[in-house]
């Protein structure tokens, strides 16, 4: 495999709030390699968004970040922000689910585009205009170089998340970091938009780091995938490791939740019992221990240790966080 | 009034249209959005029919039309055999106890200061009762809750729960028929699930139907016995879940089926990625409103409206296509 652009060890996100500190990541470490794409999944509150933002630099100030985010080795936590501007948007680049808020609507496409590009190159408008339209051609904008002096509001859906993608990638980011890119579209754009992110993963080598909560979409997109639960890594593994050989009851549960569309409907799906946790709720043992259906098996230990990842059978570095060492038979 | 339909006809809604426009000056009527664009829908006793489309194809509209919670521009709406297209105000108040809607976003349809023990008891008042602690405990063990729950508020339940209260209320009044729009798309994958499990308990358990109002087609499969297909104001496809599903007939449903994610890694599917937009409803193309981004297109598609006409032989699936796809071939039925 190739060398990682992106590593991020022992990652901890804490806010400071009015009741108390709040340890919203807990200790998390993935890494992804040009052309490669890691899915970050995870409920509510699992921490997965606040983790593509520590990476960002992008947390508020009552956050503390801690632990190591290397962009092809050099350390970005700590970095002054003036050095930050200079890799946000040029070296890693953001999409996020809400194209319209991600769009300021007193301003024309092109020209956000265009500024995006301005920002890192020093150029003449007219070069950054023609590089807006060479770039919205490229996410699939229909006759780009009219659309281009177009607002906003003008725009679908569908076609505000490719301008805010081609503001991504305006500056050839080695690194795309996508949080829920199509949760806000309908199924037909959503298969669009998850075909031209391959496409432009293929052109231009990005290393996409992909947040979302559809497993159907991380099924597609994929290669290794980190499942989050309450700040913490619960597995992690190539996709086909998640996806055919689960480990962790959270993922198996997450797995047996989701209705299918493609085959006839089992009579009931499987549920994961009780909610969520809301971060820094459970502060010994293991986090998915109230709502595990297998606690039964292992007993005290889950309630007093913390599991860690421990290796797994699979292809690659299959880990799962979890005291039952066998994989769980499925329940019923 | 409460003479019963000889076919048990929950609802009936016959070519309703709903424009949404600038009242007055007719002129103004050719700028008007046509959400709905005459439509024909029945659900039995007994059904589960999920309507399912895109953003802007009128879906909900059509749930909040046959809720009467808005005013059809054209055609009727029957409930319970009964024509009460033009029942208004109060008089309206009966035919709310037999079809009951539950919302998509529990936080914005709940009263943040109301106990959740008023939030129930509000339609038995409506309906001139004075319910009694034991009947809303009832109401609140039937959605899983707990009679701990009643002195509770909305924000302090988690979103699952908020969404099992909005079913509670809306089975206060004991409907034969309840709309939900958007019931779980709100909720996480693993509470997603225990909501519709609940769904399918309380159908099999107080014999209700449904008209389940979503865009996740995956989640309409789980519980739907009939399945519609909305695109841009009309139903473009009708029939039993399983043959709408197994063997869509309309190039839309095909297209929007074979756009689903399916959480298999590795496994190749033909995908049908549809091109453009879904286009404005306030002026739908002529003919075929599908055919400006059909794979199958011909000349004839432009001149008139295809008609829903059975498909694969069966006289219950449906659909408004010049070209239906053929059944498959190892087809049993």
């Amino acid at each position: 495999m190739a060398e990682p652009v992106l590593e991020v060890h022992d990652l901890h996100v804490t806010f400071t709030t009015e009741g108390g500190l709040v340890p919203a990541v807990d200790g998390i470490d993935f890494s992804v390699a040009p052309g490669e794409t890691l899915a970050i999944v995870g409920e509510s509150g699992s921490g997965k968004s606040v983790s593509s933002a520590a990476v960002m630099g992008l947390l508020p100030s009552n956050a503390a970040t801690t632990g190591e985010v290397l962009l092809d080795g050099r350390e970005l936590i700590g970095l002054p922000n003036d050095e930050l501007r200079k890799i946000r948007g040029n070296d890693i680049a953001l999409v996020f689910q809400d194209a319209l808020s991600a769009l300021n609507p007193y301003y024309s496409v092109g020209w956000q585009v265009a500024e995006a590009y301005r920002l890192h190159h020093d150029v003449s408008k007219k070069v950054a205009h023609r590089r807006a339209v060479e770039m919205l051609d490229k996410v699939g904008i229909p006759d780009a170089a009219r659309r281009v002096d177009s607002y906003p509001h003008e725009f679908s859906g569908g076609m505000r998340q490719r301008v805010v993608i081609a503001m991504a990638l305006v500056n050839d980011p080695r690194v795309l970091i996508a949080d829920e890119p199509t949760t806000a579209l309908d199924v037909t754009v959503q298969a669009q938009i998850i075909r031209l992110l391959d496409d432009v993963q293929e052109e231009f080598g990005t290393a996409l780091v992909l947040i979302s909560h559809d497993l159907g979409v991380v099924a597609e997109v994929a290669d290794d995938v980190l499942v989050m639960y309450a700040g913490r890594a619960a597995e992690r593994g190539t996709v086909r490791d998640l996806f055919y050989r689960a480990a962790h009851p959270y993922s198996l549960g997450l797995l047996g939740a989701m209705p299918r569309v493609d085959v006839p409907p089992k009579p009931r799906l499987t549920t994961i019992p009780g909610t969520p946790p809301s971060p820094g709720s459970i502060r010994t043992g293991c986090p998915f221990q109230p709502r595990c259906a297998y606690t039964h098996l292992v007993g005290e230990r889950c309630i007093t240790e913390r599991p860690e990842l421990t290796p797994r059978p699979g292809e690659g570095d299959h880990e799962a966080a979890c005291h039952l060492g066998r994989r769980p038979e499925a329940l019923l | 009034m409460t003479t019963q339909s000889v076919s048990e006809e929950l609802l009936r809604l016959k070519n309703v249209r709903k424009y949404f426009g600038l009242p007055g000056a007719p002129w103004r009527q050719a700028q008007a959005v046509k959400a709905v664009d005459g439509v024909n829908f029945v659900v039995r006793k007994g059904e589960t029919v999920g309507l399912v489309g895109e953003s802007g194809s009128g879906k909900s509209t059509l749930a909040r039309v046959a809720t009467r919670l808005l005013d059809p521009t054209q055609g009727s709406v029957e409930i319970g055999g009964v024509d009460v297209t033009n029942v208004r105000g109060r008089k309206l108040r009966p035919v709310r106890r037999k079809i009951q809607m539950v919302f998509q976003d529990p936080q914005a349809s709940l009263n943040p200061r109301q106990s959740v023990g008023t939030i129930l008891s509000t339609p038995f008042r409506a309906q001139g009762i004075r319910p009694t602690r034991a009947q809303l405990v009832e109401l609140l063990q039937q959605v899983g809750l707990s009679e701990e729950h009643l002195e509770r508020y909305p924000h302090e339940f988690s979103g699952g729960q908020r969404q099992r209260i909005g079913i509670a209320r809306a089975l206060s009044v004991k409907p034969d028929l309840l709309v939900c729009d958007e019931p779980v798309s709100a909720l996480d994958v693993s509470v997603q699930a225990q909501v519709l499990n609940l769904l399918a308990d309380l159908r099999d358990e107080l014999g209700l139907s449904y008209v389940l109002v979503a865009h996740d087609l995956a989640v309409v499969r789980q519980v739907t016995s009939r399945l519609a297909v909305m695109y841009l104001g009309t139903i473009v496809e009708e029939g039993p879940a399983d043959q709408v599903y197994s063997a869509p007939a309309h190039p839309y449903t095909k297209a929007l089926l074979s756009a689903v994610p399916v959480p298999e890694p590795g496994v190749e599917r033909d995908r049908i990625v549809l091109t453009g937009d879904v286009p404005t409803p306030i002026a739908p193309p002529s003919g075929c409103p599908f055919r400006t981004r059909c794979y199958k297109v011909q000349d004839v598609c432009a001149t008139v409206r295809p008609v829903l006409e059975p498909v694969h032989g069966s006289t219950e699936h449906r659909a408004a296509c010049y070209f239906p796809e053929p059944p498959p071939p190892e087809r049993t039925r």
